[in-house]
């Protein structure tokens, strides 16, 4: 600790902090403009200058110096005040002052140091310099002659969120922000918008549409991606106006820009009952009965075991745990999972044979009445944890990694916040990254190593890492206590490193780089993606990461962690609520002690329940034990799994289906009774994000006729004969947390494994096959993967804002495949593959690789999964429709 | 004794023959001093367009809630205006504070003070009722 003096007040500060940010800790004013507390400080407007003692006889700025034992700093006098207030008449020379008609007005940092200052006047004069408006870029709307050239969303746009889409143009008083004369072709994130701290970066969805003050606010969790951002949700007369982030600014286009999905005309408002083949409208005690009635009649005629439940990764924890109450409480089966079985669940289950299945021994609990959506468990000094969890990796520490690999993933369009800590860690200068991928991305401009594979080749390209590690580095030991290095050793013989670089179709000299950088590395991450859990072989894919991470990695050293990307709001929270056929909530074993606590009067089952793939295998094989009636919480099935003709055929063997959903989906449009469910502010209840962090949503809009899923499952369990009564979410959250000693010391914001558990790891090298053969002789590659606009389905749904970015989906090609196809950008193309086919509009995008196609998966047209077997990668031809 | 008498009797009769205080409302009525603060109207330009730009400053600073419901939309050239304006006179206590704080000059007290009605909801403004029809003060015979 340091001791220095602000305004003759003694203050104990923490070493590397600057005097600005430790006056405001001490709630001491320094005024200032160009910082940001999200920002590295730039010291550019000198608004924020003090005096320093002992230092130069000149006034330092506050938010560049940092504090040193002994300083006496002075931050109001004559001197400085006068040096501010000049600065503030050149600020505000030529400046537009149309507080009447800005958005900003009212929440202006300009407006509040002019009022701090007391600035009187601006006697100074200088030519106009007037550059209009820009009102082509889409989403944002930029108003030049209010920008008080700060450089805060230079800063942030290029080195947070990445995308360095806009800069200065022209010099000294002339100075501009610009994207080179063009709109804006960027990101589209809109976190510029939300650090300027004058009215020149715009939100389009706010403009005019309220005043600032007008707004009441709700701080919200978002409901798009795993990412779990927080913002400020602003309503006027129970309207959102916007989504705002003060804190950090950052979000990404669907999370800011999202939003108005839940005001799609395309929602579903009434509950719908097949009535003669036809789904009509009906009201919630018709459709409710009608969904008892049939599940009832199947339950009767064929047992519990007919009737199977998908959990949704939308929904809050608190629905998923009443869902799989109903099943194990209510029903006494494990029929039950969810739809991460196709991508998250692969990498739970890698990383449990890896690292073991987390466990939280002598939690000092359950306490009595803790806050809402706090955990009754605290973590007290015996306090023991074990098994995967403690090796994943939180956002916040993200940063502190000293090397990265991002392997398989598109980071930004899978998660954006993975981006943004990755940006982050880059800042420092002893930070290595690795980007690995089929595609070329973003990340590869940063990448120290860059290793383009064949699509589905990763095993061989970690293989390779592996062996390159071991060959340099022959008595190389993992940081914690590990089993079977020397089989793994071993398996790796088979090939050498030449022949895993010329499979993998990367150069060794590259893994052999890549290698030396993990090794070096003190606090190494991992990141990887849907793209390579979606493969069939996702589970070994996540091994072979697993191992690697077991290899290299430093767990317990902050940012030395692993990163799966946990898809949508709540996928792994539907896992560790326990919608899954094998694991009860809190990740437990069905044969743990804690069980019977789960089953209420049913005896524990032990024999886990078919997975959803497993399902779908015995429906086709028409089993005994397929099960007759599905109740889906969500999730639309037929756009999800692969192979769709044959997902159709099978769910219409379903006798009887019930859906929860906000859209009328696919999926739904087979169902006997739709139930409109709340989204985003219309319901309450939590969120476990990617990195574990629990999120909190609160009931902000009216509902509209839709009900919260936790309400629609306790009132159709009650009618199936399972009573299940909760007066809130909170009630729910509490029940569960009591059982769940994983959670100890969790809370709104916290991580889950984050909380201060000491863990003991250890691990075992799990082996991995190397088998990447993709059946069939097509010329293409195509993987089907994320775009950065949107989010599944829920944002391709007018009128979502990211839809002016990307209306459509087309399928990407190299230029020169497309040029040898003869297919030009707006092309429309057809996509075969020995499934299905497709018509796609064409894209070119130099970042492909010659016989690599991309297609996103997110809308309704071209229908991905009409091509694909059972994975994300599938071998087509592409030809001029 | 009587020297009281007379002198009161003097200004009684001088009363008499000078010009009466007493105005003949209704029939005569009275023109308000040019500071006289009549009841908030908008202000149009010479072209008949409305002066505000909906930056609802009147109606945060108005002490007794007389204004509200301002719905602010946007025009072709990116000019911002209001399409709904209330101006409730059975709650406005003639302040001036709305003219006051308005940057744009665009609400101004009229030098109306007639505005007794059976009915309140006359006196209930909307945006058409509340805006001038010609660019000046409006004379005391419209309400
Ligand atoms: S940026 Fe601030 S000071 Fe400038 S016009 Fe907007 S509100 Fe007024
Ligand atoms: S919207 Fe995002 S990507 Fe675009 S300029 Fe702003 S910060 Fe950069
Ligand atoms: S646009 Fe805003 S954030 Fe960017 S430099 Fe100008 S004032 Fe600063
Ligand atoms: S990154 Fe994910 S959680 Fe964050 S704003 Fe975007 S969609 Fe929402
Ligand atoms: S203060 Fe003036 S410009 Fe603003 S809303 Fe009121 S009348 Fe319109
Ligand atoms: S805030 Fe310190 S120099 Fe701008």
């Amino acid at each position: 600790m340091i001791n220095l003096t602000i305004d003759g007040r003694a203050i104990q500060a923490e070493p590397g902090k600057t005097i600005l940010e430790v006056a405001r800790e001490n709630g001491i004013y320094i005024p200032f403009l160009c910082y940001h507390p999200a920002l590295k400080p730039i010291g550019s407007c000198r608004i924020c200058v003090v005096e320093v003692k002992p230092g130069p006889p000149r006034p330092l700025p506050a938010c560049a110096t940092y504090v040193a034992e002994g300083q006496e700093v002075v931050t109001t006098s004559e001197r400085l005040t006068a040096i501010r207030q000049e600065l503030m008449k050149l600020v505000l020379i030529n400046h537009a002052l149309e507080c009447p008609i800005c958005d900003k007005g009212g929440e202006c940092e300009l407006q509040d140091l002019t009022h701090a200052l007391g600035v009187p006047e601006v006697d100074l004069t200088a030519i106009p310099a007037t550059s209009p408006p820009d009102y082509e870029s889409l989403l944002v709307e930029r108003h030049t002659d209010r920008c008080v050239t700060c450089g805060r969303c230079v800063r942030l746009c290029r080195d947070h969120v990445g995308a360095m889409a806009i800069n200065f143009m022209q010099r000294g008083y002339f100075t501009e922000l610009g994207s080179g004369l063009l709109p804006l072709d960027c990101e589209f994130c809109g976190s510029c918008i939300d650090i300027c701290p004058v009215g020149a970066l715009i939100n389009k969805q706010f403009k005019y549409r309220a005043r600032a003050w007008e707004v009441t606010k709700t701080e919200m969790v978002c409901p798009f991606c795993g990412g779990g951002c927080s913002y400020e949700l602003h309503l006027k007369d129970g309207e959102i106006m916007r989504v705002y982030n003060g804190e950090t600014a950052l979000l990404c286009g669907r999370g800011r820009f999202g939003w108005p999905v839940i005001t799609s005309p395309e929602r579903l408002r009434t509950p719908l009952v097949r009535v003669n083949g036809e789904l009509q409208e009906a009201t919630w005690e018709e459709a409710l009965a009608a969904a008892a009635g049939g599940l009832k009649a199947v339950l009767e005629e064929a047992g519990p075991g007919a009737l199977y439940g998908v959990g949704s990764p939308r929904a809050t924890n608190e629905a998923n745990y009443l869902f799989q109450k109903f099943f194990r409480a209510g029903l006494g089966t494990n029929n039950l999972d969810n739809p991460g079985r196709l991508h998250y669940v692969k990498a739970l289950s890698a990383l449990g044979q890896v690292f073991g299945w987390p466990e939280v021994k002598e939690a000092d609990g359950p306490h009595p009445k803790p806050p809402a959506y706090t955990s009754p468990f605290s973590v007290k000094e015996e306090t023991k944890g074990s098994g995967f969890t403690f090796v994943l990796g939180s956002l916040e520490e993200l940063p502190r990694a000293d090397a990265a690999l991002i392997l398989g993933a598109d980071l930004t369009p899978e998660l954006p916040p993975l981006g943004w800590g990755v940006n982050a860690a880059r800042q420092k200068d002893d930070f290595q990254l690795v980007v690995a991928n089929p595609r070329g991305t973003k990340f590869d401009r940063w990448a120290t190593v860059s290793l383009r594979y064949k699509p589905g080749a990763e095993r061989l390209v970690v293989a390779g890492l592996m062996k390159a590690l071991l060959t340099a580095h022959p008595d190389l030991t993992p940081a914690i206590p590990a089993q079977g290095l020397d089989d793994l050793k071993e398996s790796l013989k088979k090939f050498s490193l030449k022949e895993y670089a010329s499979r993998a179709g990367v150069e060794a000299a590259d893994l052999e780089a890549a290698a030396a950088i993990l090794a070096k590395a003190q606090a190494p991450a991992i990141l990887f993606g849907t793209e390579l859990l979606n493969q069939d072989k996702g589970e070994m894919n996540a091994l072979a990461l697993a191992d690697l991470f077991l290899l290299v990695g430093k767990p317990g050293t902050p940012g030395s962690a692993l990163y799966p990307v946990a898809e949508k709001a709540n996928t792994r929270g539907v896992c560790e609520l326990g919608v899954l056929p094998d694991r009860l909530p809190g990740l437990l074993p069905l044969d743990s002690p804690a069980a019977p606590a789960f089953w209420g009067e049913h005896k524990p089952v032990q024999t886990p329940g078919p997975t959803l793939l497993e399902v779908l295998d015995k429906l086709e094989q028409d089993e005994a034990d397929a099960p007759r009636a599905l109740w889906l919480l969500g999730g639309d099935l037929l756009r999800w799994l692969p192979n769709r003709s044959r997902t159709e055929k099978l769910l219409s063997k379903v006798k009887f289906m019930v859906v929860q959903d906000a859209f009328l989906t696919d999926t739904a449009k087979l169902a006997d009774v739709v139930l409109p469910v709340a989204i985003h502010a219309e319901q309450e209840g939590s969120f476990i994000s990617s990195t574990g962090q629990l999120g909190v949503l609160k009931a902000a809009l009216g509902t509209d006729g839709v009900l919260p899923d936790w309400q629609i499952i306790c009132r159709l369990a009650s009618a199936l004969g399972v009573p299940l009564s909760y007066r809130t979410p909170a009630q729910i959250f509490a029940e569960f947390a009591r059982q769940i000693p994983l959670f100890a010391g969790l809370a709104p914001r916290k991580v889950v494994g984050r909380t201060g558990i000491p863990a003991e790891l250890k691990g075992t090298f799990v082996l991995f096959d190397l088998d990447i053969s993709l059946p069939g002789r097509r010329p293409f590659t195509l993987i089907i993967g994320k775009v950065l606009q949107h989010s599944g389905s829920f944002t391709t749904h007018e009128p979502c804002g990211t839809l002016v970015v990307t209306p459509e989906a087309a399928v990407s090609l190299n230029p020169e495949d497309a040029a040898q196809l003869e297919l030009k950008a707006g092309d429309k193309a057809r996509v075969i593959s020995s499934h299905g086919e497709v018509e796609a509009k064409v894209a070119l995008d130099p970042l492909l690789p010659a016989g690599v196609a991309f297609l996103p998966e997110h809308f309704a047209q071209p229908a991905a999964q009409m091509l694909t077997l059972n994975s994300n990668l599938v071998r087509v031809s592409i030809q001029k429709a | 004794m009587i020297l009281p008498l007379i002198k009161g009797l003097a200004t009684t009769l001088r009363y008499c023959f000078s010009k009466p205080i007493t105005l003949q409302y209704p029939e005569e009525k009275r023109t308000p001093y040019p500071r006289f603060r009549g009841h908030p109207e908008l202000v149009i330009n010479e072209d008949g367009s409305r002066r505000c730009v909906a930056c609802t400053l009147c109606m945060v600073v108005c002490p007794s809630n007389a204004i509200r419901g301002i719905v602010p939309a946007e025009g072709p050239h990116h000019e911002k205006y209001p399409v709904q304006f209330t101006i409730d006179l059975t709650r406005c206590i003639f302040c001036g504070f709305c003219q006051e704080a308005c940057p744009k000059a665009a609400i101004k007290l009229n030098n109306l003070y007639e505005l007794a009605q059976y009915d309140k909801e006359v006196l209930i403004l909307d945006i058409e009722r509340a805006t001038q029809k010609k660019p000046e003060m409006r004379a005391p015979d419209w309400l």
